[in-house]
């Protein structure tokens, strides 16, 4: 039946019941949307660096998608790296959607317009691929509403080969399983060399039904095909595990790693409009080897793989003059860290005077290395400068391994002052395992002796920004077996900080509770979670990150009619999923993926916490979390991890060298 | 051409715009000239200070949702270029729906366009919409003495009157999709500058399927103007 379909479709398509999702939108019919919305900028298309393929050119044609405003889409580097790979391929075709603003949602259900791509206008439903973003969860629901706006249907098992493969990928993929039911697949770890491999092997599969055409993907290594795959339940509703259907299914599922980084985009798109990082991008290094024990992103994109200052810097005058851009970003999780950082920087610096081009440096550490970077990105220009320390005693930043000393941190303030900062943001998290009420009172503490430096030497203007967030327990990390702190111990928390951060000279924000509790939700869950997902979708659900749209009725309805049936109860469903402390023999309904860090490694790392051990930064000496015995083989020059004790050092290291650019 | 003193460094652009480019905001819009002539290597004058901006004036800020089919951007520059070297350097660097018409000379110590700004035209093709209605509804609102409208943003809570900036109205059919077009010239000086969509609005016509072009601008001194 379904490949009788198909044939049909790759016959004619005037005989498609869905050919009005296949041909372009008039760009008038566009335009008479635009009048009626906010910023119809986001709407258009027509960016400079922007490619524009003839459709029938190419055999495969993917939509990138991410699922939230423009603005934020046009920032995920991600997407970006996936569309300059994509369409390098002359056999392929990436074009970009992202999610409309509620204004123009509803204008465009108004008049029956599916979402379409900003580069052809044709409706996302034409595409042979959607590659959706789950770079966090609270993309969950606009992933849905995404796909019902694209006119597809949400759940792939109601989808067949006429529609698009939907697939996910982003750190949100590391437990995919509360979406699991709407995708047809997630790719698992970085995509440059699996999406490529997928897009081959997919294309030749054009007349299969989808079933069959997911079952050729099975041996891509890096794929997680959810429905193969079935998870099992205990009686007292817990997790007990996910098992394949097919024997070719793998088990488990290997995060994909690329031995070298790609080469960086050099033509990026140059939006018309304004969006929330408005400026060219470089990333400089990925992987972290701090190893904060909260931190998903430090696990699930190990190794450090450092790009060469050489590279940076030809790549900064490749974007500048390719975009215009006044502005580079280098993307890292900790840019003190890139070994030529201070050399890279003075160059240029010096290469750079008079061309009025800027450079951003994000994720600094606490100390006086990158407080001298800093001043000499800043000028005479110093916003504010930011230090994480996340926690405010001792003993909780040893639970968390984050190894700063107060005293440490109060000279480093200090220095910051002196070379004329006035204002010094502070990010802090609460909830954190082990926790107790003095550990949040010395937040406050801790702020106002900085406050009590910062006057001392530059003045009553000082500005202390305190950002506090509520920590959740994410999966893959050494406190997934940690519990999410409830909503009694978090408001007591918050008032305690409001109580002491109060008076002139001191910012503080937080994250709501409800939000960050439906957030823990999403990032622990299993399976179950999809109908609760849909049916708050279904209730108005959406844009779950944003303040001023959120839905949290809706969230507590839907929980309220879904729960009882398959975990008993909302209450035994919040207990489940994210308040309980979690045994060492727990079965996590992530454990079918593997992030090169084994449980094992993450355990013991665990336990270190509660003994209040800190662990070493891994660049010095190997800790054996597990990526060097995963991915030895694709081990490269540019990679930070130390030689592990009583190896021979790698062979391939001028190999990996060589094939730094294609 | 203007025959200038060609050692100025101050360069008088027309540009036209259309299509997706006609949604962006002002503010955008100068984003965007900027990075084009950064892309294209013209060597811009920055302001002194700690957020250096490149010089570049607008006549009049274009309204979002509006394209043009004339627009003036003067630009000032640290070392003299031939107008034909610009025109050569920004071919490529310009996004898809933005184009240069004319590039000329401009005196350093010529008045800024804005302070020329006189009026403005704009045609605005309409869907759904009768000539012969649009047309009575332009008399009546010609026929009005004042018509008084809330500002926007912060001063919402005061009225101004958008009679006084109105200058012509005139409608005649126009070509598929579109029913009919409305041509008008509006005043457009400091304090005292008409909007296309205030006026639909005071029509009845806000939510009407639209698109809107300037189509000229129209300067006080013809000694220094640039021809419309």
């Amino acid at each position: 039946m379904e490949s009788m379909t198909q044939n049909q479709l790759l016959n004619t398509n005037t005989q498609d019941p869905n050919s009005s999702l296949r041909r372009p939108i008039p760009w008038e019919t566009i335009e008479t949307l635009l009048h009626r919305v906010q910023k119809p900028g986001r709407y258009v298309g027509g960016e400079f660096n922007a490619i524009h393929k003839p459709w029938d050119s190419v055999t495969t044609r993917i939509c990138l998608a991410f699922p939230d405003l423009y603005d934020l889409g046009m920032s995920n580097f991600a997407l970006q790296i996936l569309y300059d790979i994509l369409n390098r391929r002359e056999d392929i075709l990436a074009e970009r959607t992202y999610l409309p603003a509620p204004d123009m949602i509803a204008a465009m259900r108004q008049e029956n317009m599916p979402l379409y791509a900003l580069e052809s206008y044709r409706p996302v439903a034409a595409f042979d691929i959607l590659a959706i973003s789950t770079a966090y969860e609270q993309l969950f629901t606009n992933t849905l509403e995404l796909l019902d706006l694209a006119g597809l249907p949400i759940r792939a098992t109601d989808r067949d080969a006429r529609h698009p493969l939907i697939i996910g990928g982003g750190h949100g993929a590391f437990n995919p399983e509360p979406m699991c039911d709407f995708f047809d697949l997630f790719i698992i770890g970085e995509a440059e060399e699996v999406i490529l491999e997928l897009v081959e092997r997919f294309s030749k599969t054009r007349t299969l039904p989808r079933e069959a055409q997911l079952q050729t993907l099975l041996d891509i290594e890096g794929l997680y095909i959810p429905r193969f795959y079935d998870a099992n339940y205990t009686a007292e509703n817990t997790f007990a595990g996910i098992r394949p259907l097919l024997p070719k299914a793998p088990m488990p599922i290997k995060r994909r790693i690329v031995g070298t980084l790609p080469p960086t985009p050099i033509h990026q798109i140059v939006p018309n409009i304004e969006t929330t990082h408005d400026r060219g991008v470089i990333e400089i290094q990925r992987g972290c080897t701090h190893g904060c024990r909260f931190c998903q992103a430090g696990i699930i994109t190990r190794p450090v793989r450092e790009r060469s200052a050489e590279e940076i810097i030809e790549n900064v005058f490749a974007i500048a003059a390719a975009t215009g851009y006044n502005e580079i970003g280098f993307l890292s999780l900790s840019s003190a860290d890139h070994t030529e950082i201070e050399t890279l920087l003075q160059t240029l610096q010096q290469q750079c005077s008079g061309l009025h081009l800027g450079f951003s440096l994000p994720s600094l550490r606490i100390d006086a290395f990158s407080v001298a970077l800093a001043e000499g990105l800043a000028g005479s220009r110093k916003s504010g400068f930011t230090f994480a320390p996340e926690a405010a005693t001792e003993a909780l930043r040893r639970r968390i391994n984050k190894e700063i000393h107060t005293e440490d941190l109060l000279t480093i303030a200090e220095e910051v002052f002196k070379r004329g900062w006035r204002t010094l943001k502070l990010y802090f998290m609460i909830g954190l395992p082990g926790e107790t009420d003095e550990d949040v009172l010395a937040i406050a503490d801790l702020a106002h002796e900085l406050r009590r430096i910062g006057v001392r030497l530059g003045g009553r203007k000082t500005e202390i920004h305190v950002s506090i967030s509520t920590f959740v327990p994410k999966p893959q990390t050494a406190f997934q077996w940690e519990a999410f702190a409830d909503a009694n111990t978090i408001a007591r928390r918050q008032v305690l900080l409001f109580q002491n951060l109060r008076g002139r000279g001191f910012k503080v924000s937080w994250n709501k509770y409800p939000g960050t509790s439906i957030e823990a939700l999403l990032t622990r869950g299993d399976r179950r979670l999809n109908a609760i997902i849909e049916r708050a979708w279904q209730l108005g659900a959406r844009f779950d990150a944003w303040d001023e749209w959120w839905n949290l009725e809706a969230w507590e309805q839907a929980l309220t009619e879904l729960a009882p049936e398959s975990f008993g109860s909302v209450e035994t469903l919040r207990e489940v999923t994210m308040y309980r402390e979690r045994s060492e023999d727990e079965i996590f309904p992530w454990d079918h993926l593997l992030s090169g860090v084994e449980r094992r490694f993450l355990l013991q790392d665990s336990q270190r916490s509660r003994a209040g051990e800190f662990l070493s930064d891994c660049r010095g000496i190997c800790h054996a979390c597990g990526i060097l015995r995963h991915y030895a083989n694709q081990r490269g020059a540019e990679w930070r991890c130390p030689q592990p004790e009583g190896s021979k050092p790698a062979t391939n290291q001028q190999t990996a060298g060589n094939e730094k650019q294609p | 051409m203007n025959e200038q003193n060609p050692t100025t460094l101050r360069m008088r652009l027309k540009f036209a715009t259309s299509g997706p480019l006609a949604y962006v905001s002002v503010l955008d819009l100068g984003r965007l000239w900027e990075r084009a002539l950064r892309r294209a290597a013209i060597p811009l004058r920055y302001s002194l200070g700690f957020n250096p901006r490149p010089k570049l004036q607008f006549a009049a800020p274009l309204p979002t949702g509006c394209g043009s089919e004339a627009d003036w951007l003067d630009i000032w520059l640290t070392e003299p270029r031939e107008p034909a070297e610009i025109a050569t350097a920004l071919v490529g660097t310009l996004p898809p729906d933005l184009h240069v018409i004319e590039i000329t000379w401009v005196p350093e110590d010529a008045p800024a366009l804005s302070e020329l700004m006189q009026a403005v035209t704009y045609r605005v093709l309409l869907q759904d919409v009768d000539v012969t209605e649009l047309k009575a509804a332009c008399a009546t609102l010609l026929k009005e003495e004042n018509v008084l409208r809330a500002k926007r943003g912060r001063r919402r809570h005061q009225h101004y009157d958008l009679r006084q900036l109105i200058e012509t109205l005139n409608v005649t059919p126009a070509l598929e999709p579109w029913t009919a077009a409305l041509e008008m010239r509006l005043r457009a000086q400091a304090g005292a500058t008409g909007r296309p969509d205030e006026v639909l609005s005071a029509l009845g016509l806000a939510d009407v399927p639209r698109r809107c072009t300037r189509t000229g601008l129209f300067l006080s001194s013809p000694a220094d103007a640039p021809s419309p």
